[in-house]
């Protein structure tokens, strides 16, 4: 297991969420849509460079601007 | 006693459609997140008598994290919570991550009842949930229904009354999403699905490589379909009656009229070699509809039929993502595309959209680029009319010019003004297939609103162009602007006048320019001009209204010098 952000996450791999860097503020944004610490994503692609990220999360489809992704800490094998 | 009742949900979930069948009041639904920006009322009979019925902006949680959601919560909490229902709306294929908002609503105490929304396609999807169950463990009234047919709305309306204050352990949101996933354990069956053809074309649009190939047929076939559209209303129906009815009316009307007359000059306008022509003509009865009704109207259907799929289907945040870089240089994040998008038919609807941007210098950005370089369709009718018998590469040109204008006035925005572009952070919605009558319903109350808002200002507009031109008084005008246009644009003095009227209504500008006999050069210059130059008047007081006094100053500022700019430029270039 090693951590990683969900930025370096590589695409169609999966990850449970450990920690959300950043303010409070962020955290609190990302737990109402249903991203908090102890749930599972799968990431599905990340476009460009350091463009937005788009994750599976329960059955919802997330994108991700790449500074919110890079704050999102998770766990993956 | 309930005197007011609020429709609550996450983003996305059919609130609107579901004030809609509460209500009859009809506001425009779409499926993507952030559709609703200002807030609808309505009316709903009960027994005790008229209830209000507020359609919110949607909102995850009752912590609001953005200025949507924070006027969804501050609304709410406006009203005393025992004399109120709020209506908490849910999509039922994402039961799990909508269930915290319902804990919270129960939490601080409002009187709840829970519409299970898109039942159907929860179905569809192999996910069953129990209405009874769910209601028991809540203790909320829970009533299934699928807004978009009206399923489900007649048990929803009875159930209101049963709605009560509960009390209930405030907890953390960790300790709530704890409990969420075991009500949902208990609730809900998930039969097992294999990927179906849906799921597939869901994540390879917003794939890198897939996404982008997708993007380019997505944007090519919608505006092939547009055109194609919009030509065959025009050749089949709106030519016909026209060409083949209203003109020999006319010409039967006004037999015995005196050509030199006001009267005539300002209803019929000037006979071209002898006939009315629609086109030139100029007259309240002749150009003025014809412009509206036989060169706009039909692209106006054609336009919003084809967004409304668009939208409905679920494909316009994919294009956000994918465009979500480009878009970050010009100070904006991917969202803005929506906005954009919507600008392509009316400026002033899609203005209104930038207040799904979260920050005042976004919105500033995002609106000063739909008016200088977003071209309407009244506007982009207006620019084929021109140029079309040039050619596509005049036609194509203007495009092209608009498109640059974009590009290096986002990136000079984006360092000039102070800020950052925020990040991005969007539900993106599954694609749905929208059944017609709702998008026939939709495209009705979008042209009838383009139609209530254009024909009197036309009207008006060209009359009162007449009555100028009759009068001699557009030489004051004309005379003060000439050296301008003439030595920098390169445009006879004549061209003035409707370059001014442009700021009434682009289309009409048209009519003027016609009969000027330039050459395809000043047509060009005259097109890319009137696109970026001024914004129609309602472009003008929409900016005005929703960002200040100050914004549309600084915006009208950059306008006239990107016009003054431009217009030399292209008349030094081409020859």
């Amino acid at each position: 297991m090693k951590k990683i952000s969900l930025a370096q996450l590589k695409s169609n791999h999966k990850g449970k969420i450990v920690e959300i860097l950043g303010g409070s503020n962020l955290a609190a944004k990302l737990e109402s849509m249903g991203l908090y610490e102890g749930k599972e994503i799968a990431k599905v692609s990340h476009i460009g460079l350091r463009g937005p990220v788009v994750i599976k999360a329960g059955r919802s489809i997330l994108a991700l601007g790449h500074g919110v992704a890079a704050k999102v800490i998770v766990s993956s094998e | 006693m309930i005197k007011k009742i609020y429709l609550l949900g996450n983003p996305n979930v059919g609130k609107s459609v579901v004030f809609s069948r509460l209500t009859g009041v009809q506001v425009v639904s779409s499926n993507y997140p952030g559709t609703t920006v200002g807030i609808d009322s309505g009316y709903l009979t009960l027994k005790d008598g008229r209830v209000e019925v507020v359609d919110l902006p949607g909102t995850y949680s009752l912590e609001p994290s953005s200025k949507a959601e924070e006027v969804a919560v501050s609304l709410l909490k406006e009203h005393p919570k025992n004399e109120m229902v709020v209506i908490n709306i849910v999509d039922s294929t994402n039961l799990e991550r909508n269930l915290l908002l319902t804990i919270q609503l129960i939490e601080e105490g409002f009187p709840v009842v829970m519409c299970l929304n898109m039942n159907d396609e929860a179905a569809h999807k192999g996910v069953k949930i129990d209405p009874v169950k769910l209601g028991g463990i809540l203790n909320v009234p829970v009533v299934p229904t699928c807004a978009i047919t009206g399923v489900g709305i007649k048990s929803l309306i009875e159930k209101i009354p049963d709605a009560a204050q509960i009390s209930r352990k405030k907890l953390s949101n960790q300790e709530r999403w704890v409990e969420i996933g075991n009500i949902v354990e208990t609730v809900q069956t998930l039969e097992h699905r294999h990927h179906t053809l849906r799921e597939l074309l869901e994540d390879a649009s917003v794939r890198p490589i897939s996404g982008l190939l997708m993007a380019g047929v997505v944007i090519y076939s919608a505006f092939k379909l547009v055109r194609f559209l919009g030509e065959s209303i025009i050749n089949k129906v709106t030519d016909p009656v026209f060409y083949d009815l209203y003109r020999p009316l006319l010409e039967t009307l006004t037999q015995r009229w005196h050509e030199q007359g006001f009267w005539f000059h300002l209803l019929i306008g000037d006979l071209i070699n002898g006939k009315i022509d629609f086109k030139q003509s100029l007259g309240v009865l002749t150009t003025a509809p014809y412009i509206e009704f036989g060169m706009v109207l039909p692209y106006i259907i054609s336009f919003y039929l084809i967004l409304s799929l668009l939208e409905d289907i679920g494909y316009l945040p994919r294009l956000a993502v994918l465009l979500d870089n480009v878009l970050h240089r010009l100070g904006l994040h991917g969202y803005a595309i929506i906005p954009m998008l919507l600008g392509f038919g009316c400026n002033v609807p899609g203005i209104l959209s930038t207040r799904v941007l979260e920050s005042k210098r976004e919105r500033f950005i995002a609106s000063t680029l739909i008016s200088i370089g977003v071209p309407c369709v009244p506007l982009q009718a207006m620019i084929f009319g021109l140029l079309g018998a040039f050619g596509g590469l005049y036609v194509a040109g203007v495009y092209l010019v608009l498109f640059s204008i974009i590009l290096i006035l986002g990136i000079i925005l984006n360092s000039a003004i102070p800020g950052y572009s925020p990040e991005f952070l969007l539900e993106i919605p599954p694609y749905r297939f929208p059944p017609i009558l709702v998008l026939v319903k939709k495209l009705y109350y979008r042209v009838k609103g383009f139609l209530i808002e254009a024909v009197p200002v036309v009207l008006v507009g060209v009359m009162v162009i007449n009555i100028l031109i009759y009068f001699k008084l557009f030489d004051y005008i004309t005379g003060f602007f000439a050296p301008i246009v003439h030595n920098l644009f390169g445009l006879p003095k004549d061209a003035i006048a409707a370059l001014v009227i442009g700021f009434l209504r682009k289309d009409v500008a048209v009519g003027m320019l016609m009969p000027l006999g330039l050459s395809a050069k000043q047509l060009f210059i005259s097109a890319v001009l009137l696109a970026i130059s001024f914004p129609c008047v309602a472009t003008f007081f929409i900016i005005w209204k929703e960002l200040g006094l100050k914004s549309l100053l600084k915006s009208t500022a950059i306008m006239i010098g990107i016009s003054i700019i431009v217009g030399s430029l292209l008349n030094l270039l081409i020859w």
